[in-house]
């Protein structure tokens, strides 16, 4: 599927109240790398899957006071508007949100 | 003539390797262009047993004047302060180490293990090993806080896990030509002169580090390896991107993280499981910040930078 197809089936799938796991938000390194492990072990490429266990949002969280939009996180390519993290690799929008956000 | 005697403690002899592979000057060249003796080194060392031994006492005796003793591993003191776990030559290291140390004009540790405690002194420590004059960032060690050679100089650290060959070879040089007064130390007696810089000073890699895009796996030719990968670069001081590996390369040049091996708390977190090559976060922010900066100011470069980054920034272009 074409990134700006995926993209939009995405945004679709949030907006019918995909429910995801917002929270608890990763806060240290072991919650990063359980919830990596998991979308190793249980998302593998199912879509849906990938969005619940990241805890997709389409629109900013603001966690202890920082906001979190794919839009400053690391693996976010501005250009492709996609973010680059190995066990997602999905199209996304600036003002999306994740639990695995870093900058 | 400058006599130079090498020995190993706790050690895997790396920094040995790392020596017999130096180019310029190679370890031919510090005995033949530089007037360096070497009285004794482990793999260079023509002499056995007894024979060692009597080099040994003779230096500590003064009957061989020992300009230069050079250190590679840890002091091992275990079991019980005894030093009986690592015995060379009829008694615990440690004691040869102690007087060696007394004798010689220089003390030089090389290595992290000798310079720190490195690998060895992490915890539990069952060797219950220490640095020469440091036990990680303490001061202290093996020959105590206030150890100082007959130049005066305490002992000169050369970290490094290994060190480079050159960083060695230069250091011995400058004490066996006498211009040991240019050296100046910093606060973990590192030669200024090699250990001011960052590794990320020189790094193929700072324009995606200046951009904010992140290596997201090993062998990927685009990105800085800080955001994700736990590249220590940024706050570690070595010149690894000057002074290159075998003369043209490091280690993020080639595409592997920096494990901060020349700063006194190598290796970091105890390699605790999930830290290595991880960057460590609170709450997705990383813990250590490239250093003299702070949380608020990185994040505000960052998502100023990641909203400038150039579309080429982002593509897998070689750094080499």
């Amino acid at each position: 599927m074409a990134d700006e197809t995926l993209r939009e089936t995405i945004a679709e799938r949030l907006a019918l109240g995909l429910k995801t796991e917002v929270w608890p938000r990763a806060e240290t390194s072991a919650d990063v790398n359980a919830i990596v492990r998991r979308l190793q072990v249980e998302a593998k490429d199912d879509l849906d899957k990938k969005l619940i266990i990241a805890g997709f949002t389409d629109h900013v969280i603001v966690a202890e006071g920082l906001e979190q939009p794919c839009e400053t996180c690391m693996y976010y390519q501005v250009h492709a508007r996609f973010c680059d993290l190995p066990e997602l690799m999905l199209p996304v929008e600036p003002n999306w949100s994740c639990r695995l956000w870093r900058i | 003539m400058a006599n130079l005697l090498w020995l190993q403690g706790g050690a895997c002899s790396g920094n040995t390797m790392s020596f017999l592979n130096a180019e310029e000057p190679s370890a031919c060249d510090l005995v033949t262009d530089f007037g360096i003796n070497i009285l004794w080194q482990p793999s260079l060392g023509l002499e056995l047993g007894d024979n060692v031994k009597t080099i040994l006492q003779k230096c500590i005796s003064g009957e061989i004047k020992l300009d230069i003793f050079v250190f590679e591993g840890t002091v091992v003191n275990a079991p019980n302060g005894t030093g009986e776990w690592n015995r060379f030559c009829g008694r615990p290291m440690k004691e040869w180490v102690k007087e060696l140390s007394a004798a010689a004009q220089f003390v030089v540790a090389i290595g992290d293990c000798a310079t720190y405690g490195g690998i060895p002194a992490m915890a539990p420590n069952p060797s219950e090993s220490v640095g020469m004059q440091f036990m990680k960032r303490a001061k202290g060690g093996s020959l105590g806080a206030g150890f100082v050679a007959k130049s005066g100089l305490p002992v000169i650290n050369i970290p490094g896990c290994p060190a480079h060959p050159d960083w060695v070879t230069q250091i011995l040089v400058a004490v066996a030509t006498g211009r040991a007064g240019d050296l100046t130390l910093d606060e973990f007696h590192r030669p200024k002169t090699f250990f001011s810089s960052f590794t990320q000073t020189g790094c193929t890699r700072n324009m995606h580090f200046a951009y904010k895009v992140s290596t997201t796996a090993f062998g990927q030719r685009k990105g800085c390896l800080f955001y994700d990968l736990g590249c220590r670069g940024p706050m570690t001081h070595s010149p690894c991107n000057r002074i290159l590996w075998n003369r043209h390369s490091s280690k993020t040049r080639a595409g592997m993280p920096c494990l901060g091996c020349t700063e006194p708390e190598f290796p970091f977190f105890d390699l605790a499981p999930g830290t290595v090559f991880k960057t460590q976060t609170v709450m997705g922010v990383p813990k250590d910040m490239p250093t003299g900066v702070d949380k608020t100011g990185y994040i505000k470069l960052t998502a100023a930078a990641k909203g400038m980054a150039p579309a080429w920034a982002e593509k897998d272009i070689f750094v080499v």
